[in-house]
């Protein structure tokens, strides 16, 4: 029975850009536009960086600029990831560091020998270890392992030195010709994240919006200061070869060692040496995770902004649907059968604090929204009534139960903000899949939020306002 | 400390001296342990279809299931059918609700836990089989193979694992305290065969 609870056999409809159907524990509210907002019809923002197995912070910010800008190459991939943690290039596993007592020659008297101890990476899921690569065990515990260096960072960074120069050029004559067309009134933060224009290396307007932090973006971000000689960078262009290396003369003759050759995924995490021996592989300093936060895109009010710490699971704003719409639920569904009527039980739960009057309304013929519903359906006519959500009600035993006068055939229990009801469900079609209803659910919504002007007369805050959803629900299928 | 023999002659369980086996694991059949073997309780070591060896310096973890069974298509009353001998070597790892059918375990491997082994698989030494990974390829593992993955990945590691010894010398020490033991036999046993 724990099947019925499963959160996909009830959908909410979200109107957005798309129709998007999706449980109501997968959804937004927005307060201020008084609607249900999916994940694709949010923005997405990052809001820091950290580490998950040292969870270390690093705020996107302060990661731009933490490096000298001359090592570009080394900072782009410093901004990313962690400086204590590594990845096991074999199993991408997070590595431990273990230690060995190894004899070695007091630095005072060569002739006697005490234990030190050596520090190794070791990985627990694959064994694998750092010796495997020839890289030698160390005496610190931390901060002694080194990546190898990439033979061409150097031709690197003059590159993207240059392609940063000439992204900047392109940004300064587009923006003298967009100021007069630009907006006074949208905050700075913005103009990074919309950008209305192709960038010619940049991704293009959709794919910029969606990840703002997108390298491209964040080196047209780091500009020079308004004085300062821009010096011109010239590359020189890269020179065709005619002779390439001969392959080796026993490439067709020799046996292949199979665990030395590397799969393609460990091979592609390293895009800088791409090795093709499993004795090459070097362990990566861990990725960072991100944060992030989303913004509603009408009203650009945040609903989701997680905590700063990344041992905090909490948010500091979580506009949520499931706090704020009432949420319908199956509880039980009896024997369905083609084209007799069935009982089924729904049960709806309130989340807000005060009373919440709800009205169940069937969908009409030719319902633009109503495209999967299989089944005929008869919701309640009378209005239901919800008691608030009071935390601290199971304690209260002198609290006398509010009398609510249901009506039997239709509310079939009640239980401080949940009520249990009936609707009855007439399958319309004898095919294999599941029996789907589809009806409105109009409830009175008391919004909070403050408003944006200040109300004149001093008028009570909390004034409702009706709200429809579109809900469709799963019944599982027909059983002969 | 030692409480009650366990089976009947020809079928009892030889116990070195020096073996820790706690009574409350189950050994049934013709079973052979080494001395400084640790057999913790509720492990199961059952010879069904012939005897079973077990060398030194072993460590079989609770709920680990060693069983020498008849093959799926043998009923057990067939006549004609000769007992194959299960061998397990010196310094292996039995972890926690392992099950192992293979027929020839060398030393210092490592069996993780829930790992499944097959009758058709044979161990060599140094090979690591992971946790929840079931094999069951009729081959022989080479040396020093690490076993790992939902897909059963495998690969080679330089140095075989080390054997338990510091762990092997503390529950020699502390399970006596906390359980009765089974009966060892004294001297040198030698397996007694159907």
């Amino acid at each position: 029975m724990a099947s019925l609870l499963q959160p996909d056999r009830v959908l909410y409809l979200v109107h957005g850009e798309k129709k998007i159907r999706s449980p109501l524990s997968t959804l937004y509210f927005c307060r201020y536009c008084s609607e249900l907002r999916s994940l694709e019809c949010v923005s997405h923002e990052v809001d820091s960086h950290y580490c998950p197995s040292c969870l270390e912070n690093m705020p996107s910010a302060e990661a731009k600029l933490k490096k000298n800008r001359k090592r570009i190459c080394n900072q782009l991939n410093e901004n990313f990831r962690c400086a204590n943690c590594f990845d096991c290039p074999c199993c991408m596993h997070t590595l431990s560091t273990r230690a060995t007592n190894i004899p070695a020659p007091l630095p005072d008297d060569p002739s006697k020998t005490a234990m030190k101890k050596a520090y190794y990476l070791a990985c627990g899921f694959c064994r694998w270890t750092s010796r495997d690569v020839g890289m030698a065990d160390k005496s610190v515990a931390s901060g002694g392992w080194q990546e190898p260096d990439n033979p061409h960072t150097q031709r690197i960074n003059k590159l993207i030195e240059y392609y940063q120069q000439l992204a900047q050029r392109e940004k300064l004559e587009r923006d003298r010709k967009k100021l007069a067309r630009r907006r006074p009134y949208m905050p700075l933060a913005f103009s990074q994240h919309t950008i209305h224009v192709v960038e010619k290396y940049g991704l293009g307007t959709r794919l910029q919006r969606q990840r703002p932090g997108a390298p491209i973006t964040s080196l047209a971000g780091l500009s020079l200061k308004e004085g300062e000689d821009q010096k011109e960078i010239n590359i020189e262009p890269a020179q065709a070869l005619d002779e390439v290396e001969p392959l080796p003369e026993d490439c067709y003759t020799r046996p292949i060692n199979l665990p030395e050759v590397t799969s393609l995924r460990q091979r592609l995490l390293q895009p800088d040496f791409q090795p093709a021996g499993a004795s090459q592989l070097h362990p990566k300093h861990k990725h960072l995770l991100i944060k992030r936060s989303l913004r509603c895109r009408k009203c650009e009010h945040n609903l989701s902004k997680p905590e700063f710490n990344p041992t905090s699971i909490k948010f500091k704003i979580q506009l949520v649907a499931v706090s704020y719409i009432p949420e319908v639920r199956i509880m039980s569904i009896p024997n369905l059968r083609f084209q007799k009527e069935c009982q089924v039980l729904l049960t709806l739960t309130n989340p807000v604090e005060n009373i919440t009057h709800v009205t169940l309304v069937g969908c009409e013929e030719g319902d633009p929204e109503d495209i999967n519903s299989t089944a005929k359906v008869m919701v309640p006519t009378k209005e239901l009534v919800l008691a608030g959500k009071d935390a601290a009600a199971e304690y209260d035993e002198l609290a006398e139960p509010q009398d609510f006068q249901d009506d039997p055939d239709v509310v079939a229990f009640r239980k401080s903000n949940k009520i249990g009801f009936f609707i009855k469900v007439v399958p319309q079609r004898e095919e294999d899949g599941d029996v789907t209803v589809s009806f409105k659910i109009r409830h009175d919504f008391r919004n909070l939020a403050a408003p944006i002007r200040p109300s004149e007369e001093g008028d009570a805050p909390a004034e409702a306002i009706w709200l429809t959803h579109h809900v469709e629900l799963s019944l599982g299928p027909i059983i002969a | 400390i030692p409480i009650k023999p366990s089976g009947q002659k020809g079928t009892c369980a030889n116990i070195a001296a020096g073996a820790v086996v706690c009574v409350e694991s189950e050994i049934r059949g013709d079973v052979t342990i080494g001395p400084r073997t640790v057999v913790h309780p509720k492990a199961r070591i059952i010879a069904e279809a012939g005897p079973i060896i077990i060398g030194e310096g072993n460590l079989i973890e609770e709920q680990a299931l060693i069983i020498n069974s008849y093959p799926e298509n043998i009923l057990p009353d067939t006549e004609g059918v000769e007992p194959k001998t299960m061998t397990i070597g010196i310094n292996n790892v039995f972890e926690v609700g392992c099950v192992s059918q293979a027929l020839k375990i060398g030393d210092n491997n490592v069996i993780e836990s829930k790992a499944d082994l097959g009758k058709n698989v044979i161990l060599t030494s140094g090979c690591i089989v992971g946790a929840c990974c079931q094999v069951n390829t009729c081959e022989v593992i080479p040396e020093n193979t690490v076993i790992y993955g939902s897909n059963c990945m495998r690969r080679v590691q330089t140095e075989r694992p080390q054997p338990q010894t510091l762990q092997l010398d503390f529950l020699m020490k502390i399970l006596p305290n906390y359980h009765h033991m089974k009966k060892t036999v004294k001297g040198t046993s030698t397996p007694v065969r159907n």
